[in-house]
């Protein structure tokens, strides 16, 4: 059967990883203090995917995002998603040699289709997520936002969604602007703006800040992944602690049982 | 009930949130509740219509006729008084003056978002107590109460009621009212309007008269610290009050109104003793005050967040034992040239003061620096 | 141990969990290296037309068919990898593939799927066949991670096929003799990816 997912989003800016709170950036650490209170060769035990975002403001500095990229991924084994700034094919191919799988474009979903179905031609689709910021609007109901939560694009978010669909992406990242970095859970009257029978896979974000968010989110069956970028929320032990909340409620995640530091590195191999 | 089984210290935990026994005049349910979460569960159920026509009613009877000011608002351009200020104005149409007592050690992104404010459209007057009077008495405040800026404290008492007679104004607003959001004196939970001599028996804990003196400093100096005498206070009926009565306080609810009206901006960096970054920024001395808070009762800045996190849902108490590990109880080096300097102390006599005022039970000093023998559960 | 690089996958998160594993890797896109290798680790992500051509340009296909079925070299295909080994794939129009498992790779259609959407992306559960090498130590019906629109399932009685079900049964694992391809990804699937790929590597 498949499972849902449980996904930890990572926001990297100018050596630190941030947290966001309706998109304004917080600088909590750099990729030591990250290892050191997450413990990321565990994280794996704790999430299903890993998403990893370059939030930087004015440029994207992307050796510097690579470079850890290669770092993070180096005892993480799960899907990896890599995103921000991307806005050519040899930036994609950048991420994906750095240790991501997948690349997760935003600002060009729209503003460059082009750009999408040469990526899905040369990787694939199901290499693709595309990230979607939404933001209640006085006059529309939702409205897409682009370039770092900044812009905000004309037109019906409804519309635009039903458009997405027929492009060729593999997860669709539905994020809330107004409940970013809010803890006051999700908003799941975004899944409203999604046509029926929505057909890619859907990762819904913004807001969560503990199990009974991400519980909420996932009994939903317009949803079919959950991600927090609440890097102080789950510091410690919090992700490994909300998995196993979910599970014991019967939400349906990925099992493990095994213990991945019992097959580090045995001397008696070829 | 693991949490308070092992009881190293006599220590216990709210069960709920993490605030500790030791807290001054905190008092726990049959569940091990503390009295600020009962009283956010009761808030939950609490009907808040008798409290919003109380409100009205008394908007009401000071509303002004849109030229003399009609309402006064201590605000420092953070996120609570910034909110009262754009509810009385721009919600209910009152006429507000804003008055902002000028902090000791003012820092810029407290100055900035003083100015934003200022700028988002408020009639605002900024209070310079003289510089040598409150240097003094937050110096006494900290030595002799571990209060390290008690002149300040004063100052937004006596300032801000001078400024109401003096202008005319018969409605206070303060924000907060710790008592009864914390567990206190719980006189207001009912009867929310004060004077001012409840002010100083309750919030400036009576007594501060023997601080003035002790100060000796001249006179002049000391104006912006006294309260208006009996003759004054009479000319003008004063009603003081605090908005947390009249409507749910939420903290957060109230960073987010400050940052979309006010023009609020957070600070780059998290800041120190605790994970969050858009409370408190304006002044170099809580920091100070909230480690020395620390030192007293065994719990600080990073604790305080992380129960306000918690009464709002935001995060289970698992996840706030774990921030509160890793974050309270944070040395305020970062400012410790600027602390001895307005104190004009040095080390020595500075840590001399900390030695006197931390909880022995609590703290062992190791290599210059006192160190906790808890660990918050 | 030699990892195939044909330019179009991420073979370092391959490399990754070999070496965690205490594993020598290689990684090469030289048919000669190939031919002299002890094990072959075929990645895949994308396009399958695409990924013939690689292999037929650079000569690896002849490389890999010829240490596969003629010297007995231990070969894990991953994901298209996997697919790559089969008969033939049906994106854009027909495409022979390398002929080593008797299977045609097909799209999972809207029918087969049911409820699903496509394509499939996720942990999803495994039932391991009767006498499997590779899933051995793991627990029952074992959790990996899947991201494919394709899929095969090889005919004859001569390997042992692991299933996994989306809306239709089809080819989770297969082994036969010295051929091990997976569809889904060891190197995504935690714990329980890294147990089989030791497995792997003892057969």
């Amino acid at each position: 059967m498949l499972k849902k997912r449980l996904v930890f989003t990572l926001l990297f800016s100018d050596g630190s990883f941030m947290l966001s709170r309706n998109f304004r950036l917080q600088r909590i650490g750099d990729l030591e203090w990250l290892q050191r209170n997450y413990v990321f060769s565990n994280i794996s035990e704790a999430i299903d995917e890993l998403v990893i975002l370059n939030v930087s403001r004015s440029e994207p500095q992307m050796n510097q995002f690579t470079d850890m990229l290669k770092q993070l991924t180096k005892t993480c084994f799960i899907p990896v998603a890599a995103g921000g700034w991307v806005r050519e094919a040899n930036q994609a191919h950048q991420l994906l040699r750095s240790g991501a799988d997948k690349v997760v474009l935003n600002t060009p979903i729209f503003g460059e289709p082009e750009l999408i179905e040469q990526l899905a031609g040369q990787f694939g689709r199901q290499c693709l997520v595309a990230s979607v910021d939404l933001a209640r609007s006085a006059t529309e109901g939702y409205e897409f936002r682009v370039a770092g939560g900044e812009k905000a694009l004309p037109g019906s978010a409804r519309k635009r969604l039903i458009e997405l669909q027929d492009r060729p992406i593999g997860d669709l990242y539905l994020n809330s602007v107004d409940r970013d970095g809010t803890g006051q859970g999700y908003d799941l009257e975004v899944l409203d703006l999604l046509p029926q029978d929505f057909g890619v896979p859907v990762i819904l974000a913004g807001g969560a800040g503990n199990a009974n968010h991400f519980e909420a989110g996932l009994l939903d069956d317009r949803v079919d992944a959950v991600s927090t970028a609440h890097l102080l929320n789950f510091i410690g032990d919090g992700l490994h602690r909300a998995r196993e909340n979910l599970i014991a409620r019967g939400i349906h995640l990925p099992v493990r049982d095994l213990d991945i530091r019992d097959l580090r590195a045995s001397p008696r191999l070829p | 009930m693991s949490v308070n089984d092992a009881s190293d210290n006599h220590l216990t935990y709210c069960m709920n949130c993490l605030a500790m026994s030791t807290r001054p005049r905190i008092s726990f349910d049959a569940r091990g509740w503390c009295n600020a979460c009962v009283w956010m569960e009761r808030k939950v159920a609490l009907d808040w219509e008798p409290r919003k026509m109380k409100l009205a009613k008394l908007l009401d009877k000071h509303r002004g006729d849109g030229f003399r000011f009609d309402c006064i608002v201590p605000v420092s351009g953070g996120k609570d008084g910034s909110y009262v200020a754009h509810n009385l104005q721009n919600v209910h149409g009152m006429n507000p003056l804003c008055v902002t007592v000028t902090p000791p050690l003012a820092l810029d992104l407290g100055e900035r978002n003083l100015r934003n404010f200022v700028a988002s459209g408020f009639n605002h007057i900024s209070v310079n107590p003289h510089p040598v009077a409150m240097q003094r008495l937050n110096t006494i405040g900290f030595r002799d109460m571990g209060f390290p800026y008690y002149g300040w404290l004063l100052a937004i008492h006596s300032t801000i009621i001078r400024v109401a007679i003096n202008f005319g104004v018969g409605l206070i607003f303060y924000g907060e009212d710790g008592e009864v959001e914390y567990g206190g004196t719980q006189a207001t939970m009912e009867e929310p309007i004060y004077d001012v001599q409840y002010m100083k028996d309750v919030y400036l804990e009576g007594g501060y008269e023997n601080v003035l003196i002790k100060a000796e400093i001249p006179e002049s100096t000391l104006s912006l610290f006294r309260f208006p005498d009996s003759y004054e206070l009479a000319e003008v009926k004063l009603d003081i009050t605090h908005w947390s009565y009249f409507e749910n306080w939420d903290p957060y609810r109230n960073y987010l109104v400050a940052k979309e009206f006010c023009g609020l901006e957070e600070a780059e960096e998290t800041n120190a003793g605790t994970f969050t970054n858009f409370s408190q920024n304006d002044q170099a001395l809580y920091a100070l005050h909230t480690y020395m808070m620390y030192l007293k009762f065994g719990f600080g800045r990073a604790n305080q967040d992380a129960c306000i996190e918690v009464r709002r849902g935001a995060m289970d108490r698992d996840q706030a034992v774990n921030l509160v590990r890793l974050y309270d109880g944070h040395f305020p080096e970062e400012f410790l040239d600027e602390y001895l300097n307005y104190y004009e102390m040095d080390r020595g006599e500075f840590d001399a003061v900390l030695d006197r005022w931390v909880n022995r039970e609590l703290f062992a000093k190791v290599d210059g620096y006192w160190r906790p023998n808890f660990e918050v559960r | 141990m030699t990892v195939v690089d044909i330019g179009l996958s991420n073979t370092r998160s391959v490399l990754n969990a070999f070496q965690y594993l205490g594993a020598e890797t290689e990684v090469t896109g030289d048919p000669k290296s190939v031919l002299s290798a002890e094990v072959i680790v075929l990645p895949g992500v994308g396009s399958y037309r695409r990924a013939m051509e690689r292999l037929w340009e650079s000569q690896l296909s002849d490389a890999i068919t010829t240490s596969a079925q003629e010297n007995g070299t231990k070969i894990l295909g991953i994901c298209l990898g996997m697919q790559l080994l089969c008969r033939s794939g049906t994106e854009d129009g027909i495409t022979p593939g390398l002929g080593i498992i008797p299977a045609d790779v097909a799209v999972f259609t809207t029918p087969d799927v049911r409820a699903g959407k496509i394509p499939h992306v996720g942990f999803n559960s495994v039932r391991p066949a009767d006498g499997s090498v590779l899933f051995e130590g793991l627990p029952q019906n074992p959790d990996f991670y899947f991201v494919h629109s394709f899929q095969m399932m090889p005919e004859g009685a001569g390997g042992t096929t692991s299933l996994c079900n989306y809306g239709i049964d089809f080819a989770a694992a297969y082994e036969h003799e010295n051929i091990f391809p997976t569809q889904f990804h060891p190197e995504k699937s935690q714990a329980n990816g890294l147990q089989l790929l030791k497995n792997f590597l003892e057969a």
